[in-house]
């Protein structure tokens, strides 16, 4: 490295307290210009408040912070705006309701950047300004466009444009922090992500959180692992693999693919059966069944309808045509309450939106939808409720292990515990839809709940899964449906037919 | 009077003083055997209290004002409790008054007819007197709830509407067309009044056509929007505009001078306000008013309830219509406007009450007793 | 998995750029059709009412409609802002009684008292400010919700007025220009719509083409993110109230003038046309969606709603139940695009 050009970040002795619970136990590290740097570690190991501190939201205890060769302090996020750190955030934080231009140019203050004169918006300087940052990351969108109505993507673009956007007279280098972005991206999405991150190279430095260590990999220059709230590993790519990342992250080996495939016994009757199931606009004639302990993987592309279909099963949309059939029985009228009467249980890809009531007690949401023994007809019975919710707290390692905490208290990937657990509380689950269960989960829990998902299935729930990835879909599925633009375009028996994620891509794209 | 109702009366009358009683023996110590009349009250006993629905108009602030001045020449301390124009409000403000401990002498121009009981068994409990005024229902008299519910008092709505009316009718010729803006809908004393409106005019105005009625809640600023509606729906066909108080003339008035039709209504309504006898003095076309004021109105409830808590009269033993009563209600046209301008000087309150002590409540001019209730719509 | 990576590296991006065309399109075209409901609905009152009485569609009527849209315009464009920061502002009605007392004690009146001319209209929409203040620092420095806050600066604005109105008389307008000056016409229009029609060109320009007005956008939004993106959430909101407060200021002053009297009422039943009428334009309870000019069509669908049924001879008994039930049914239609099976409604 050129050592006439200081670090764009360095980290020295940072440590931070919460009463006694150190979260950060004194960490240095320096990041050089051109440099993207991994970030991983499980959930809990100091990650979040380590980056909370880079973005002013925290302030250390002790040690310091330099950017670009000076000193900061950051005490609160314009401070860190102004030093150049920008973020892009694990849970989007656009404002939906604006257009692109006005997102990018949220952070710039006030007249600093010409876009606003006497409090008057110039809108023709401020698109300029926000076509022009975009175009330093190689994307065309159209700065007048409502973010609203952006596909995921373009919104992770979006961000990230707003990131590296900062006042063009300051002549700094900015530090891009990417929180987790592509935990909630389709495979194809991920590589333009990629692509894109890696021109940031040229503007400035980046450090990449991710759960997905052969992202990581793929992407950074070097990767520093945390744990226990210390920095217990810094290497460059080329020299770790993925297991030797898994190790260090978790200190224990993972899990490896369960490969056995059943057959279908020749009695068994469907679950489910979907057939010729059409809703204009979103999906066409789509046919498939799924047979009791069996899982079958939807794959496809945002806009492939997939979602829209898993959401039509669960009755939380309707359909124009066709036929949706549970256990024989046809399903007309279908609603929301008659799918979890019929024993359908659905895991939302938006969990804090749609899948929990974040301000009630865990042990509260966990017992919403099936009480199981925690209710005798309509009445409560508050110490069954803590009863059953404790075994499940314990059977899935749900931490912190405290029922009755707030929901939305607790961290991503235990939080899906507990959704999960909200309908494996039925006492006959027979048909569970899940709609990318592991996102923004850690490996560590994403563990948990695939063994989750693969124990309800061998005691004879039929499982329907949007996987987030190819390889989890040829690992959990007992069957593969593609789909594109609303129609299916492979079906594919995983034990017989043996499909590559190259099979599944070509009929995705 | 039949025997029936004497025999009613009796045994109300026995009722009553047995609850008094024990009301009594429950809160003083003094009290030794319970006697079939009540035991007076001192004066330094008794607070004097007024409420009213709000202090936001001319009529309410004279309910104030007559409290104020009937206190002074009795030497009794006053105490003013404004509901807010809300009826959960004026009964928890007055028993957070009784309270306090000393015996009311109460007044209340009520918010609406639900507030009575709840206020009569709480005067009663505390041992107070209280007289209601305007507004109460109509099967719940005084007599059923004992001598502590002294009296409800009130002018005659039917007589205000055909005092309008006749006003109103002679201005016009016996002949045009007249919009009408009452009160509150389901208000008693809207109701009365435009009950007395309609039925003199059919009586007697057969050539005069009511083209519309429009409620204006009291709004001045409602019946000013109300105004301008009907104007555009009628244009220069109306001829008379009846208010049901002069809070909405005023804002009537207005829509009318704005669309440049002035001079061509004539308007008549109740409660000759200061700024109507203004206006009237300007020269605008106001023909017809009734004359009521709202010190007068708690000056004379008030002092019935003081005779009935200082045991000078004995409410059970007084006629019904010295309980339930209507009292007298001027008809002011132009002409007669300078009889009345006496009642607005400043001595008039203390001038009033000098009647009042010297004829009793029910002989005090101008507001004579004119009958017993309740009021009976033509 | 080497496959997967080697495949996308070479994603051909015109499908992407199609797909960026279509979502501008589509936004383009929804930013159209949502308001179409309200209009629609507003044109089929006008024709069913025209039908009904040949008065209605004149120029006459629609002076006194617009007259009386005025002042439920220029408080709802106050109401606006508030309402697109997720707040609510109830204080309409008492910051009007304390500005309308305020300025007809210090203009030419009944009472008599110096005429202070144009320092009246000041006086008064500066009581307006404080009382705005109060509430939006109340409100961002306690934290204090509001709706409670509001509540309580609308009893504080009564109060107010009550002890400026004390036990005289009713103060009355004694300048008849001034008093005529709200409903005269200028080039066949109402002067106090005029006025309501310069604010509300001023509130369109605020939120689209200012700083505060955008972020108040944002703050509607998402009030965390803002915060993030080191917007000063609480002086913007502060200064919207102040705003707000302003606006019903004036309003007050509009409506004692028209009403050539004063009055600490003088905003009564402003709240309850302002509200529904910014609901009904469109612009969500939740924040960060809508604006001023559906509040507009909110407030003429109201006005022309009371004036049509009176002009049409609606019985009074009948008239609240008819009115309720047609608005209900403008809303389903205005509404019906944004249905969907899991969208909440509180």
């Amino acid at each position: 490295m050129n050592t006439t050009t200081p670090p764009v970040l360095k980290l020295e002795g940072i440590r931070i307290s919460f009463g006694p619970i150190a979260a950060v136990k004194g960490v240095s590290l320096q990041i050089e210009r051109g440099e993207i740097v991994g970030l991983i570690g499980e959930n809990g190991a100091g990650k979040s408040t380590l980056l909370k501190i880079l973005t002013g939201i925290y302030q250390p205890d002790s040690g310091t912070i330099e950017v670009n060769g000076t000193p900061v302090r950051l005490r609160g996020p314009r401070d860190a705006i102004a030093a150049g750190v920008g973020v892009v955030h694990q849970e989007q934080s656009l404002f939906s309701n604006l257009s692109v231009a006005e997102n990018i140019e949220m952070n710039t203050p006030p007249g600093a950047g010409g876009v606003s004169r006497l409090g008057l918006y110039r809108w023709r300087r401020l698109n300029r300004d926000a076509a022009a940052t975009l175009e330093k990351i190689g994307s065309k969108l159209d700065p007048r466009t409502r973010v609203g109505d952006l596909s995921f993507v373009d919104r992770q673009m979006v961000e990230i444009a707003r990131a590296i956007h900062m006042d063009p007279s300051r002549n700094t280098t900015p530090l891009v922090i990417l929180d987790e972005p592509t935990s909630l991206l389709e495979r194809k999405e991920t590589a333009i992500l990629e692509r894109e991150m890696r021109k940031l190279r040229d503007v400035g430095a980046v450090i990449f959180v991710s759960h997905r260590l052969d992202e990581v990999l793929r992407v950074c220059d070097r990767v520093v692992v945390m744990r226990h709230g210390e920095l217990i590993a810094d290497r460059r790519t080329e020299e770790v693999t993925e297991d030797d990342l898994f190790h260090l992250m978790v200190g224990r080996e993972m899990h490896s693919p369960d490969r056995r495939h059943r057959p279908i016994a020749a009695d068994s009757r469907p679950a489910v059966e979907v057939s010729g199931l059409t809703r204009k606009g979103k999906f066409r004639d789509v046919s498939f069944a799924v047979h009791p302990g069996r899982c079958t993987v939807i794959v496809g592309t945002s806009g492939s309808g997939r979602e829209a279909l898993s959401r039509a099963l669960f009755g939380a949309e309707t359909f124009d045509s066709g036929s949706l059939t549970f256990g024989g029985r046809p399903a007309a009228g279908w609603t929301i309450a008659k799918a979890t009467n019929a024993g359908v249980g659905y895991v939302p890809a938006e969990r804090k939106v749609e899948g929990m009531v974040g301000g009630l007690p865990a042990a509260q949401n966990l017992t919403l939808t099936h009480p199981g023994p925690a209710a005798a007809g309509p009445v409560i019975l508050p110490a069954k409720r803590d009863q059953v919710a404790r075994t499940w707290f314990d059977a899935l390692d749900v931490r912190p292990n405290d029922i009755s905490l707030e929901l939305e208290r607790f961290s991503g990937g235990n939080q899906q515990k507990v959704v999960l657990a909200k309908w494996l509380n039925s006492p006959d689950l027979r048909v569970l839809v899940l709609d990318h269960p592991l996102r923004g989960l850690d490996p560590g829990a994403a563990e948990t709940v695939n063994e989750q998902i693969r124990r309800a299935r061998d005691e004879g729930t039929a499982v329907v899964l949007l996987a987030d990835t190819l390889e989890e879909a040829l690992e959990m599925g007992d069957e593969v449906v593609v789909m594109r633009d609303g129609v299916v375009t492979g079906h594919f028996d995983v034990a017989t037919d043996d499909p590559s994620t190259l099979d599944l891509l070509e009929r995705m794209l | 009077m039949s025997l029936n109702r004497i025999a009613r009366r009796a045994t109300a009358a026995v009722a009553a003083s047995a609850a008094f009683a024990l009301a009594l023996s429950g809160c003083t110590t003094t009290a030794g055997a319970a006697g079939s009349s009540s035991e007076p009250l001192q004066k330094e006993d008794l607070v004097i209290v007024a409420s009213v629905i709000n202090t936001l108009n001319p009529y309410f602030q004279g309910n104030i004002t007559g409290a104020e001045a009937l206190g002074e020449e009795l030497g009794i301390p006053v105490e003013i409790v404004d509901a807010n124009g809300d009826p959960g409000t004026q009964i928890s403000k007055i028993q957070g008054v009784i309270a306090k401990g000393k015996k009311v002498v109460l007044f209340v121009n009520t918010v609406d007819n639900s507030v009575v009981r709840p206020i009569v068994d709480s005067v009663k409990q505390a041992g107070g007197f209280v007289t209601i005024w305007w507004n109460k229902p109509d099967d719940y008299e005084p007599w059923d709830a004992g001598d502590n519910f002294v009296a409800f008092q009130k002018h005659s709505g039917v007589d205000s509407g055909r005092c309008n009316a006749k006003a109103l009718g002679d201005a016009l010729g016996g002949e045009g067309n007249v919009i009408m803006l009452p009160g509150v809908q389901d208000s008693t004393t809207s109701q009365t009044r435009v009950a007395g409106f309609r039925a003199e005019m059919e009586e007697n105005y057969p050539g005069i056509t009511i083209l519309e009625e429009r409620p204006s809640n009291w709004d001045p600023q409602l019946a000013f929007d109300n105004s301008k509606q009907l104007i555009t729906k009628y244009g220069d066909d109306i001829d008379g505009v009846w208010s049901a108080d002069d809070g909405m003339q005023i804002g009537s008035m207005k829509a009318f001078k704005d669309a440049g039709l002035i001079d061509e209504v004539q308007f008549a309504s109740d409660g000759l306000y200061p700024e109507t006898i203004a206006a009237m003095e300007a020269g605008e076309p106001i023909v017809g008013e009734t004359f009521h004021r709202g010190y007068m109105a708690s000056a004379v409830g008030l002092y019935t309830a003081y005779l009935a808590a200082t045991g000078e009269i004995v409410p059970s033993e007084l006629p019904e219509e010295k309980r339930n009563s209507l009292f007298e209600l001027s008809c002011v046209t132009p002409d007669t406007l300078p009889d009345y301008l006496q009642y607005d000087e400043p001595d008039a309150p203390a001038k009033f009450i000098d009647e009042l002590i010297e004829n009793g409540p029910w002989d005090a001019e101008p507001m004579p007793l004119v009958s017993g209730g309740p009021e009976v719509l033509p | 998995m080497v496959n997967a990576t080697m495949q996308t590296e070479n994603v051909d991006t015109t499908a992407i750029r199609q797909h960026e065309l279509q979502t501008v399109r589509r936004s383009f075209i929804r930013g159209i059709a949502e308001p179409l409901g309200l209009i629609a609905a507003l044109v089929a009152l006008i024709i069913v009412f025209s039908l009904l009485n040949p008065r209605f569609a004149t120029l006459e009527n629609l002076r006194n409609v617009l007259d009386q849209a005025s002042v439920p315009l220029i408080v709802g464009v106050g109401a606006t802002l508030v309402i697109l920061l997720g707040s609510i502002d109830l204080s309409v009605e008492g910051v009007m009684g304390a500005s309308g007392m305020a300025w007809i004690l210090m203009s030419a009146n009944s009472r008599g008292g110096a005429d202070l001319g144009v320092w009246a209209w000041i006086g008064a929409i500066a009581i307006g400010m404080a009382l705005g203040f109060a509430s939006g620092a109340l409100f961002t420095r306690l934290k204090v919700p509001s709706f409670i806050v509001t509540l309580g600066m609308w009893y504080v604005g009564l109060g107010i007025a009550t002890v400026m109105y004390g036990s005289g008389i009713v103060p009355m307008l004694t300048d008849e220009a001034v008093g005529g000056w709200a409903s005269s016409a200028t080039l066949g229009l109402p002067n106090s719509f005029w006025l309501a029609a310069v604010v509300v060109v001023l509130g369109v320009l605020t939120l689209r083409y200012t700083r505060l007005g955008r972020v108040t956008y944002a703050i509607g939004d998402n009030e965390t993110i803002a915060k993030g993106n080191g917007v000063p959430v609480a002086r913007v909101k502060t200064v919207v109230f102040v705003i707000a407060a302003s606006l019903s200021g004036l309003a007050g002053i509009i409506a004692t003038m028209k009403l050539g009297a004063g009055s600490a009422t003088v905003g009564s039943g402003v709240l309850f046309v302002v509200i529904p009428a910014v609901v009904i334009g469109g612009t969500s309870l939740g924040g960060g969606k809508g604006g001023v000019l559906r509040t507009v069509l909110g407030v003429l669908l109201l006005t022309v709603l009371t004036n049509g049924l009176i002009l049409a001879g609606v019985s009074p008994s009948w008239q609240s139940g008819v009115s309720g039930a047609i608005l209900v049914a403008a809303i389903i239609v205005a509404a019906w695009s944004q249905r969907d099976r899991l969208r909440v409604a509180k």
